[in-house]
């Protein structure tokens, strides 16, 4: 039964934490400082890192794998170091956040380590053998020929496919693992090195015996060539890669051919075309087009040589701009070498798609060769060569189900022989048509109403310019409007899905609005100077990319669709970026007043980021509230406040050697930058002692005091009767209890913007619950002009400011420290006519007079030092 | 008294150890170069170190491994770990033991010097 009244009583009144001496409150704020600023520092990172890597997603420029595996890297290590952090600062309460860091952590790896699927099969399959199936294993240009040879009147020449089994037999894991050494450390952008890495990695490939089974199957195949053709017949060696089966990317032309192979030279034109994978220009392409090297497995094709009298590339379709019912056919006398790496002319032939396949239009550049003389003797094809190529082509084109490119050779004995089958690459598309460069608004026949700041979203859109500074004006936001914030918090993502467009007067690309903004896709220009003076209700034409803003609806800049043709559309790289974004950048976490701000809806790092940013700082927060410390750790101030303030340094808020032993501290020896601020306030005006206060309103006094002993001044405890700062250099934390109300105000100053913030709390009064409102409404309204988001709940204000520079954010702290001294008992009066007026005057009055009178005195000052300090 | 004021940089790669060398060199920073895990550990038996920066994928034991063992002999040793492959895990795993900070190869010779400097600033020196 005691044990149950003990736990009663410690729930109810809890057992204050034992005083902290001076020494033990500054070891323990300095242990949290730190903390907090490893963890703004990792948030900064983490944030950055996922701006580039959205920039990367949605810029339509080609990215690597390696450079996307770095962001991610860097964006999984900075926020688990802000889950470390916080679990310091909050002595483990948010333990569960590692958990959930680690689920998506593993599976962040497992899409970044997806592998390919592999099949595993024959080393070597005959290319009779082969069909569409055999993709896989034998790549798609082999599997292609091998379905044709079943096709009645299509002729292939006789020929074999080394697979991917074999390949893999000839590269192991440990070789594979030596070249992406050497390709890691390859830098992207120095060409010279790129060749260098490459000729190192294809001659340790061509150095590499061939697996002895291999070898031996190689010539076993080969025997059965020249049984099938003829003694010592020549043979060609070409790439049919896995992995290269997307229609919009080509790969045209990457690897080594090797022609004329004999038995002499099978074995090392195997390893050649193997080693072309690392040539310069197809890791280049790769990476250009969005395909990891382990994305593409080599395979080798080996057919015997038609001994070709003409050659040529045929497109079933000719791929103009509309279909023009024609055939492209190019052609040269001898092997198709010429037209294939178009090093060599070569005649054109415009066909009709119809029988009898009329020559349209034809370009003779080369024609046919007298073999004797060297002459040319003609046109390079027949009307019945043309024919035969049409319908043969129209055969393909009908069998696989698409436009094909098709490469060929007719033999002396005037047989088609088809080399090659593979879809036709778009030309030019109607997408690609639209692509247009955007013009800088400068070229614009109007200039811009405002110019400058940084594309957070890209995009053009027009609509009515609305401001949005409160809950209230966000609940009126009309759909389609252009949100207009003086700076982009993340409390006003909400409204990104009603918003045509977001501009803002601060911030930048890489935070939280600027990354839901481009998930939602929708135009964003961050930090665009002046973009406040933009009226409500105006119309205005938004060019993100631009960085400007026009007058009006313009239908001529909104018209430009601007639309990119994505170069890595569809490949393996930006499948795996896509599906990776997705739990890193969505915002779930936007509202911190929300029941759903909890740990346990964190569901991407975004939302981790965003939790322990808003946690951290409500853990530096309660510095006051959860720490007691000893009195003696305190020195009074010494200044011309004639109050009690009293002062705790908690890292280098003294001047140097200022402090030590004595038991008062005078306001010259404070350095904390703050607090010099907030100073500066509470010193400005003398407060005009308490207003005249009716009978009722002294009754008031009386109950509140019988009612809530702990805020009568005459019981002694800290924070109620004396008013404390907890300072830094650039840190302080005021707990204020004047007369019965209870004020706190926080800040922390730094040249980095994300770090900077001020915080007001303000609750209480002597007065009834009424006019304590009345007063927490007053101030509210005032410090709503000097920037500060608003949170008000009968008596209770909150008021906040961040990521501002250091002078703006000085100002805001005078205004605080102001209000602080002179609001002291206000709500007394609060129900006295035309008060609430007359206050809200006067108050405004001295604040611009205060703060006027330090700009100009910080000028002159500025003045004296340059004359001091001549320039040059 | 040892004078605390040296980076301690571990790789196996003597071409690598070459460069880094040049780098800081050229940058003023005390530096001594170590071949391996063994090498490191002797090293810091003999003489002290503000910052550590250790290559991942080394013969012998490997640079997780390796710290582990530093960190054993003095735990508030700071160490900055490199990583060839761009690989979360490698990250994150040398973050839960203990590693100040990663960076990626190729180096970036100023992101490593700012890590370096943030790395000592954390230990006060």
């Amino acid at each position: 039964m005691l044990r149950i009244f003990a736990f009663i009583k410690e729930s109810l009144f809890p057992t204050p934490p034992p005083a902290l001496s001076a020494e033990e409150l500054r070891d323990s704020f300095s242990q949290k400082y730190a903390h907090f600023r490893s963890l703004l520092t990792a948030n900064n990172n983490a944030l950055q890192a996922m701006a580039d890597l959205e920039k990367i997603y949605y810029g339509g420029e080609s990215y690597r794998m390696a450079v996307i595996r770095s962001k991610i890297t860097t964006i999984l290590v900075n926020v688990y170091k802000m889950v470390r952090s916080l679990l310091a600062m909050s002595s483990g309460r948010y333990g569960e956040l590692e958990k959930i860091f680690d689920t998506i952590s593993s599976s962040l790896e497992q899409i970044i380590e997806k592998k390919p699927a592999m099949q595993q099969g024959p080393l070597i399959l005959v290319l009779q053998e082969l069909s569409l199936k055999h993709r896989a294993l034998a790549g798609a240009k082999m599997a292609n020929l091998g379905e044709l040879t079943r096709l009645p009147g299509v002729m292939v020449p006789p020929g074999f496919v080394v697979t991917a089994t074999a390949t893999r037999s000839f590269l192991t894991t440990e070789h594979f693992a030596e070249i992406n050494r050497r390709l890691q450390v390859l830098e992207p952008d120095d060409l010279d090195a790129l060749y260098k890495g490459c000729q190192g990695i294809q001659a340790m490939i061509k150095g590499l015996p061939l697996p002895a089974d291999l070898e031996e199957l190689l010539f076993v195949h080969y025997n059965r060539l020249e049984r099938t053709a003829f003694p010592g017949c020549r043979v060609s060696m070409r790439s049919s890669a896995l992995g290269e089966d997307s229609g919009t990317v080509s790969f045209a032309g990457l690897y080594n051919s090797v022609l004329n192979v004999d038995r002499t030279t099978i074995v090392d034109a195997y390893k050649e075309v193997i080693a072309s994978k690392y040539g310069a220009r197809a890791i280049a392409y790769r990476r250009q087009r969005g395909y990891r090297h382990e994305d593409i497995e080599m395979c080798v094709g080996c057919m015997v040589m038609v001994d070709a009298l003409v050659s040529g590339v045929t497109y079933s379709r000719d791929p103009g701009p509309e279909d023009n019912g024609l055939l492209r056919i190019n052609a040269t006398a001898g092997i198709a070498r010429g037209v294939v790496d178009g090093s060599q002319a070569a005649d054109l032939y415009l066909v009709g798609r119809d029988k009898p396949y009329p020559v349209v239009y034809s370009e003779i550049r080369q024609g046919a060769v007298n073999q004797a003389t060297g002459k040319p003797t003609g046109p390079s094809l027949t009307y019945n060569q043309l024919r035969k190529i049409a319908e043969t082509a129209l055969l393909l084109e009908e069998h696989f189900g698409e436009p094909q490119d098709i490469e060929w050779s007719f033999d002396h004995q005037g047989v088609l022989y088809i080399l090659q089958s593979r879809p036709l690459a778009g030309g030019h598309s109607a997408e690609e048509s639209a692509v247009k460069p955007v013009d800088t608004a400068g070229e614009s026949s109007e200039q811009p109403i405002l110019f400058g700041g940084v594309c957070a979203s890209d995009g053009i859109a027009s609509g009515q310019v609305f401001r949005v500074d409160s809950p209230e004006a966000m609940r009126r936001f009309p759909k389609g409007a252009i949100l207009l914030l003086d700076h982009p918090l993340p409390e006003w993502a909400p409204l990104l899905n009603r918003a045509s467009a977001v501009i803002a007067e601060g911030g930048t690309e890489a935070g939280h609005l600027a990354t839901v903004s481009r998930e939602f896709g929708i135009p964003a220009l961050f930090g665009l100077p002046e973009a406040m003076t933009l009226e409500d209700g105006r119309i205005i034409t938004l060019h993100a990319k631009g960085r400007a803003v026009f007058d009006g609806r313009r239908e001529d800049l909104l018209r430009r669709k601007n639309v990119k043709r994505d170069i890595m559309a569809g490949s393996p790289v930006q499948r795996i970026l896509t599906e990776a974004l997705q739990l890193i950048t969505p915002l779930n976490l936007n509202d911190p007043t929300s029941p759903r701000f909890k740990s346990s809806w964190c569901e991407t790092l975004h939302d981790i980021t965003r939790f322990c940013h808003e946690k951290s700082v409500t853990e530096m927060f309660s510095i006051g509230q959860t720490h007691r410390f000893d009195q003696s750790a305190a020195k009074r101030l010494i200044g011309d406040v004639p109050l009690e303030w009293w002062v705790i340094d908690l890292a280098n808020g003294f001047r140097e050697g200022a402090g030590g032993d004595a038991k008062t501290i005078r306001i010259d020896d404070i350095v904390s930058v703050p607090m010099l601020a907030i100073w500066r306030g509470i010193s400005a005006y003398p407060w005009q002692g308490p207003p005249p206060v009716s009978v009722r309103g002294f009754g008031s006094i009386i109950f509140q005091s019988t009612m809530r002993p702990e805020l009568d001044p005459s019981v002694p405890s800290a924070l109620t009767t004396k008013n404390y700062f907890l300072v830094s250099k650039s840190f302080c934390n005021l707990s204020v209890r004047l007369g019965y109300h209870y004020a706190m105000i926080e800040s922390y100053l730094s040249d980095l913007l994300t770090e900077s913030y001020v915080t007001f709390r303000f609750k209480g009064g002597a007065a009834d619950q009424q006019r304590k409102a009345v007063r927490a409404r007053l101030l509210a309204d005032i410090l709503q002009r000097y920037d500060f988001r608003i949170e008000l709940r009968s008596d209770s204000l909150l008021a906040r400011v961040k990521k501002r520079s250091v002078p703006f954010l000085e100002q805001r702290l005078q205004v605080l420290g102001y209000l602080t001294l002179h609001a002291r008992q206000l709500d007394m009066v609060m129900d006295q006519p035309g008060a609430v007026e007359r206050y809200r005057e006067k108050f405004l009055r001295e604040i611009e007079e205060m703060l006027g009178k330090t700009v100009s005195t910080r000028r002159e000052a500025d003045d004296e030092g340059q004359k001091e300090n001549p320039v040059g | 008294m040892k004078d605390k004021k040296k980076i301690l940089l571990v790789d196996d790669e003597a071409d690598f150890r070459e460069i880094m060398a040049k780098f800081f060199s050229r940058r003023r920073v005390d530096f001594k170069l170590a071949a391996s895990c063994m090498d490191a550990l002797d090293q810091l038996a003999q003489d002290a170190f503000d910052v550590v920066v250790m290559d991942v994928t080394m013969p012998g034991l490997d640079g997780l491994k390796c710290m582990a063992e530093i960190k054993k002999v003095d735990p508030h040793l700071e160490v900055i770990i490199l990583t060839g492959h761009a690989s979360p895990h490698a990250g994150i795993a040398g973050i839960k033991l203990g590693a100040f900070d990663y960076c990626l190869k190729p180096i970036d010779f100023e992101e490593l010097l700012e890590k370096i400097m943030l790395a000592r600033k954390s230990l006060g020196a």
